[in-house]
């Protein structure tokens, strides 16, 4: 259980130097949002108001390292202030508005390339050089190699605006009311397939190339030659000899993936102007919302330390080296 | 070190290769002379808006009157550039940095580790965004330096790790037993064998610099006063290209993009074959291969007899 603990710890000290990072980047730049916002209003604001408001949103001068530990308070106690575009919600408000959304197309398109892409890839290692591999090998190498950005246009002009068979904006249909209604569930549903098969484009290609260079470079071992050996049934040493030893490096794969994948999700809410966490960075970068924008960087960050952790201790499971490490 | 007449060794045995170093080579072309290929500047109003492509206009014109072909050949000029200075950067950090680690071990290679570690857990392109909306109207410049000083912790990562197990190997420890100097052993030693992983960065990060400052500049984040793929998304978009049924404005930058990609990607496909044999589809290496180790199982076979 050293290995755990360990990892533990390195993601609190990484963490803690992500919020510290966080804390420091909006300082290096000039100005501050709620100078810059009146200022441009035309009617100068009495210096009092200016500082009243200023202290509302977090902004308190001082020493900085006095300014630092109120935000490292304010970060563990998970306080992130409010909202300057939608004063008065408090930035928790915001980002739980949108999380769900994000949730559900990462979470849905992730499992959905993980489970093509890796059963794809040992088929196509496994019979190497076959119909199914020259096909999609290649592919993937090309829809791996295809931005979110262009995939997305390229759905919301054919099945958006051309072929009008899809919504193009929002998650659901908004004369509706939420609930567990069919009418509901199939807006949702409608509304996300555009934005799941880019993200799905994007992901899969990944998978399958991974997957199949591990395979292929296990078929070589000595104790894949055993099982044959022993007579085992093909498909018993393709999946239990083979298989679970090349899925084990996807799983790191899958954790360092969410990066990217978070990044994938932003610019495709973004076209498709899907209301997730994405959009609302986006959103939040326009309108100079400093409070929502590190709390953003905050829970993303969160997000990729907490995947990478449980990989970790997925990789405890799969790999029994690892438990005495 | 990798010589343009060993690039193009290997590139005539590899398809994969050759295809994506011509394709490479072709936008090169374009954007080395992007001056003599076309007639006036991309800014300028040639034409009315919204023209199909037509013999005048090879690939249409925008909602500004602009012509969308000598657009996309100065965009090319730009992307490409931006693309290829943050990707050096990218690969010079990487390989400094994994190199260092790698090698000499100890405190140097935890601090860089840990630093390493952190920058793979910072999400990339919501950083990305910030710093260049905090920048504001970030110029492709600006763009490339950004990106090329933010995102050189994968390389390293991958270069530190294939340096330790290289440092594993006899030859390595050889010659640090016969007293060679650290840089030596680093540059007449170490780095030739990393070259397939040093280059594989650098294609890499080709690749993702021109995606990450389309995905940049369409978001609106961008100097759109500069002509790149990039901002030509972003104005087609702005000008609701795609509702007027002018889908040339977005197809042009789109494909650009996506070709290079697929060129990109090819090549690292081919440096990975090339390092590593296993991996390549030849049907015909593949009986090859089946023969080999019926070979070597029946050699196996006779040394067991002979030692029965």
């Amino acid at each position: 259980m050293r290995f755990v603990s360990r990892r533990f710890f390195f993601y609190l000290v990484a963490f803690f130097a992500a919020a510290t990072f966080n804390f420091i980047l909006p300082r290096m730049m000039p100005g501050d949002p709620i100078t810059a916002m009146f200022s441009s209003g035309g009617t100068p604001l009495p210096l009092e108001s200016l500082q009243a408001l200023k202290e509302t949103f977090g902004f308190i001068d001082g020493p900085l390292h006095l300014q630092y530990f109120a935000y490292i308070k304010s970060v563990f106690t998970w306080d992130l202030g409010y909202s300057i575009q939608y004063y008065p919600q408090s930035v928790n408000d915001v980002l739980n508005r949108s999380i769900l959304w994000t949730l559900f197309l990462v979470g849905v398109s992730s499992l959905i390339s993980f489970s093509i892409g890796s059963i794809a890839g040992i088929y196509a290692a496994w019979n190497r050089g076959g119909v199914f591999d020259t096909l999609f090998s290649p592919l993937s190498l090309v829809m791996q190699s295809m931005p979110a950005v262009i995939i997305s246009l390229l759905f919301l002009f054919t099945f958006g605006v051309a072929l009008d068979w899809l919504p193009t904006g929002y998650a659901y249909n908004i004369d509706l009311d939420p609930g567990w209604t069919y009418a509901y569930i199939s807006s949702v549903f409608e509304h996300s397939l555009m934005p799941i098969i880019t993200l799905v484009i994007v992901q899969v290609g990944g998978y399958l190339i991974t997957i199949r260079n591990n395979m292929i470079n296990l078929l070589g071992e000595d104790y894949i030659i055993m099982a044959r050996a022993k007579g085992l049934s093909e498909l018993r040493v393709m999946l239990n000899y083979g298989a679970r030893n090349a899925i084990l490096p996807s799983v790191t794969t899958f954790a360092m993936t969410i990066g990217v994948v978070l990044g994938g999700s932003l610019i495709t809410e973004y076209v498709f102007n899907y209301p997730g966490l994405g959009n609302t960075l986006y959103q939040a970068i326009v309108n100079r919302d400093y409070p929502v924008i590190q709390g953003q960087l905050l829970m993303m960050t969160l997000a990729m330390l907490s995947m990478n952790f449980l990989a970790d201790m997925a990789y405890v499971f799969l790999d029994p080296r690892l438990r005495n490490a | 070190m990798l010589s343009i007449s060993a690039v193009t060794k290997v590139a005539s045995r590899n398809k994969k290769a050759s295809v994506g170093l011509s394709i490479l080579l072709v936008y090169v072309m374009i954007a080395l002379f992007a001056n003599l290929i076309t007639d006036h500047k991309p800014s300028k109003r040639v034409a009315r808006p919204h023209q199909e492509p037509s013999m005048e206009h090879l690939m249409g014109t925008t909602r500004m009157g602009r012509d969308v072909y000598t657009q996309f050949v100065h965009g090319t000029r730009t992307s490409l550039a931006v693309g290829f200075s943050a990707g050096f950067i990218i690969m010079a950090l990487g390989t400094v940095l994994g190199i260092s680690a790698g090698y000499f071990g100890g405190k140097v290679d935890e601090v860089i580790n840990f630093f390493t570690n952190i920058a793979l857990v910072i999400p990339q392109l919501p950083l990305l965004l910030v710093l260049a909306a905090f920048l504001g109207q970030s110029s492709p410049t600006t763009i490339a330096l950004i990106i090329g000083f933010t995102s050189w912790a994968w390389g390293a990562r991958v270069t530190r790790a294939q340096t330790m197990s290289l440092c594993k190997k006899e030859y390595i420890q050889s010659a640090q037993l016969m007293g060679e100097s650290k840089l030596r052993i680093i540059m007449i030693e170490l780095l030739p064998n990393l070259a397939s992983i040093i280059g594989a960065n650098f294609i890499g990060s080709i690749f993702y610099t021109v995606i990450t400052q389309a995905t940049i500049e369409f978001l609106g984040l961008g100097d759109p006063l500069s002509v790149s793929w990039g901002t030509m998304l972003y104005n087609a978009q702005t000008t609701s290209a795609m509702h007027v049924g002018a889908w040339w404005e977005l197809a042009v930058p789109a494909t650009a993009i996506a070709i290079l990609g697929m060129a990109l990607a090819l090549m690292n496909f081919a440096i990975d074959e090339i390092s590593n044999p296993k991996l390549r589809t030849f049907s015909g290496l593949r009986i090859f291969n089946k023969r080999i180790a019926l070979l070597e199982y029946e050699k196996s076979l006779t040394q067991q007899e002979a030692r029965a």
